[in-house]
């Protein structure tokens, strides 16, 4: 039982770090393109939306996507007055009450809010507003669905590793 | 009831992030709850969450703050190219010699260091593993080491280009629109990221030289807490010192007053700058070390900031969603309005509020929460200037960073100082350097020409 939870949080990791490592190749799309529009115009006098909106695209990849990836790696931020002092246990219990009282029903309410949006840009195939931009807009606004869903899912992954260590006998923790 | 229910959520948002759960899913989490908890009551329609979808694809497809992921891949990649490190040795070694000397070398390394990153944290832990370390070495006072570190540190939010003035100026440029349309000015003036960034410069200087004439203070009045360097005899003198801190300090200057330049001369877009720079910031890293090997950290670290920054602000957005649906806004906007002392005092208010909620929050929470509720009011109010209101929060922000007990700023520090600082030590160390901040903040209340002057003189209509 503990070994078929612990497997489903690994399988989460493996999933959420894989929309993670996109994000973070989008990172340097965003300094390589951004700076090819730079030279563009600046060199040659020529201007593509189309490769701007490109940028924009990638940028808001970098952050949506990365988003579930960085709270597998604990790095957004915490106030941590507390939290670092706490004992392992604490702080499974901060994490598990977190991930269960707050993260876990906004991903939900995202998710279920932004589901008619994204079906609304899909039904039309919306593009851009300028007649020459990147005819994508909807595949961008799903972005925000599989944001919503990925940081759910790690908020699984986070609460099953949080319920372990509390369910663990507490002797074991002495070093 | 929806006023006292908005106020309710605010200490509980302040109460719950003690916690230590993430900061953007906290307030994301407690906002639904007091947005459930309004509509059982009737007080809120929780339709008005709709929104969310759109304003978040709004943060998606913002321009201004495409800036934000290219300067963090700039001042990471400037960091793994060692140039601080380098900087450091030398600059110590041209001033070491003098009492005092080390400690000014220390604020004019961190300075350049601030100014390449712009995040508050990296700064710290960079210079506190680098230089508190050297500074104790050559027998410096804990306290003074410990504070000049820590407040060198906090210069990175508001030394241009600093990603708090991008996401300031991003704020503010909304808030100022609002505020003159409610004025009835439809063919509104706009304040920019470039403005806010004219207008940190001289402040952020003037901070500069303060500290450096208190660490010249210090070494005058008490030499012992910051004794002079033993010269090292194997070290390079004279015009071979001199070629070595050329080599060192004028690349990575070059690039920042290149990046800085043209954004304020009005050539190129912040968005636009910051991509030369973090492209320039890759040529200098590969002359230092050869570009194998560094580029995919450079890439995880720059993904990992930027994903942390904007999904804080992703929460603050449901936030401010259902503080508004509560009426908050309104409450905000009568409270400042009927205080007594009129503009001075609501301003005041705002000041005191921010530099309070410092103690919870850090400065992008404060600016994606607080800024876009209290600027549109103040920004109605007769001589509020955008860019100066833009400095004074800032300055706070950047003081409520090192401010004891919980300057977040002093727990960076306190996490990779060596064990014989003393938390007391560090807090010591602070207080004389948040001083002067409160001295800066008073001095631009005073004289809001030191941080409107510059922008309106470059970008006068």
């Amino acid at each position: 039982m503990r070994n078929t939870t612990a497997r489903i949080a690994d399988e989460i990791d493996r999933i959420t770090a894989a929309i993670g490592r996109i994000a973070t190749w989008c990172s340097l799309y965003v300094v390589a393109a951004e700076f090819a529009v730079v030279v563009l115009r600046y060199a040659l006098g020529f201007g593509s939306i189309r490769l701007q909106e490109s940028v924009l695209y990638a940028h808001a990849g970098l952050f949506m996507l990365a988003a579930a990836w960085v709270l597998q790696t604990d790095q957004h931020v915490r106030v941590d007055v507390f939290y670092a002092r706490g004992t392992p246990r604490t702080r499974a219990a901060v994490d598990l009450l977190g991930a269960v009282v707050f993260l876990l029903p906004f991903a939900a309410v995202l998710f279920a809010l932004t589901l008619p949006y994204v079906e609304r840009s899909w039904h039309i195939f919306e593009g851009s507003p300028q007649p020459s931009g990147l005819p994508f807009v909807y595949l961008l606004k799903t972005i925000i669905l599989v944001f919503a869903a990925s940081i759910g899912l790690q908020g699984v992954a986070q609460a099953i590793r949080a319920a372990l260590i509390l369910s663990a006998p507490s002797r074991q923790q002495s070093h | 009831m929806g006023e006292t229910l908005a106020v309710a959520m605010v200490l509980a948002v302040c109460a719950l992030l003690l916690v230590g759960y993430p900061v953007a899913f906290t307030l994301a989490g407690v906002s639904l709850g007091f947005a459930s908890l309004g509509a059982a009551l009737g007080i809120m329609d929780f339709a008005l969450l709709g929104a969310l979808p759109a304003r978040i694809f709004g943060i998606m497809t913002n321009d201004v703050l495409l800036a934000i992921p290219l300067f963090i891949f700039m001042g990471v990649m400037l960091e793994r190219s060692r140039i601080a490190e380098e900087l450091l040795e030398t600059m110590g070694r041209l001033f070491g010699r003098l009492p005092g000397g080390l400690g000014v070398s220390v604020i004019v390394v961190g300075v350049l260091l601030a100014a390449a990153k712009g995040v508050v944290g990296a700064t710290t832990v960079t210079m506190g593993l680098i230089v508190l370390p050297t500074m104790l070495r050559h027998g410096y006072d804990k306290a003074l080491a410990a504070g000049t570190v820590a407040a060198t540190a906090t210069l990175a939010q508001i030394f241009p280009p600093a990603t708090v003035l991008v996401l300031l100026g991003d704020q503010l440029s909304n808030s100022y629109q609002a505020a003159q349309l409610a004025k009835g000015n439809f063919a509104p003036q706009t304040v920019t990221v470039a403005d806010l960034f004219a207008g940190a410069i001289c402040p952020a200087l003037v901070l500069v030289l303060l500290y450096l004439l208190y660490i010249v203070a210090v070494a005058v009045v008490t030499p012992k807490k910051s004794p002079a360097i033993a010269a090292d005899p194997s070290a390079p003198r004279g015009a071979a010192l001199g070629a070595r801190l050329i080599s060192a300090l004028v690349a990575p200057f070059a690039l920042i007053l290149a990046v800085l330049g043209s954004i304020l001369a009005g050539i190129a877009t912040p968005t636009e700058a910051a991509s030369v720079g973090a492209v320039g910031a890759i040529l200098l890293a590969m002359r230092k070390a050869g570009a194998k090997g560094f580029l995919i950290p450079v890439m995880i670290r720059t993904t990992q900031i930027t994903s942390m920054i904007f999904v804080i602000l992703v929460g603050a957005t449901v936030f401010s969603l259902v503080f508004r649906g509560l009426g908050g806004d309104g409450l905000v906007a009568r409270t400042l309005t009927n205080l007594p002392g009129g503009v001075a005092g609501a301003v005041l208010a705002v000041m005191a509020a921010v530099f309070l909620l410092g103690f919870v929050m850090d400065a992008f929470e404060i600016i994606f929460v607080v800024v876009p509720i209290v600027a549109p009011v103040l920004l109605q109010m007769p001589g509020v200037d955008p860019v100066w209101l833009g400095i004074m929060l800032a300055v706070n922000l950047q003081t409520s960073y090192m401010h004891p007990p919980l300057g977040p700023t002093l727990f960076y520090l306190r996490g990779v100082a060596p064990p014989e600082v003393t938390t007391r030590d560090i807090y010591l160390g602070i207080i004389p350097f948040v001083l002067i901040q409160l001295a800066m903040l008073i001095a631009l209340w005073f004289a809001p020409g030191l941080a409107t002057a510059l922008p309106h003189r470059l970008y006068a209509p």
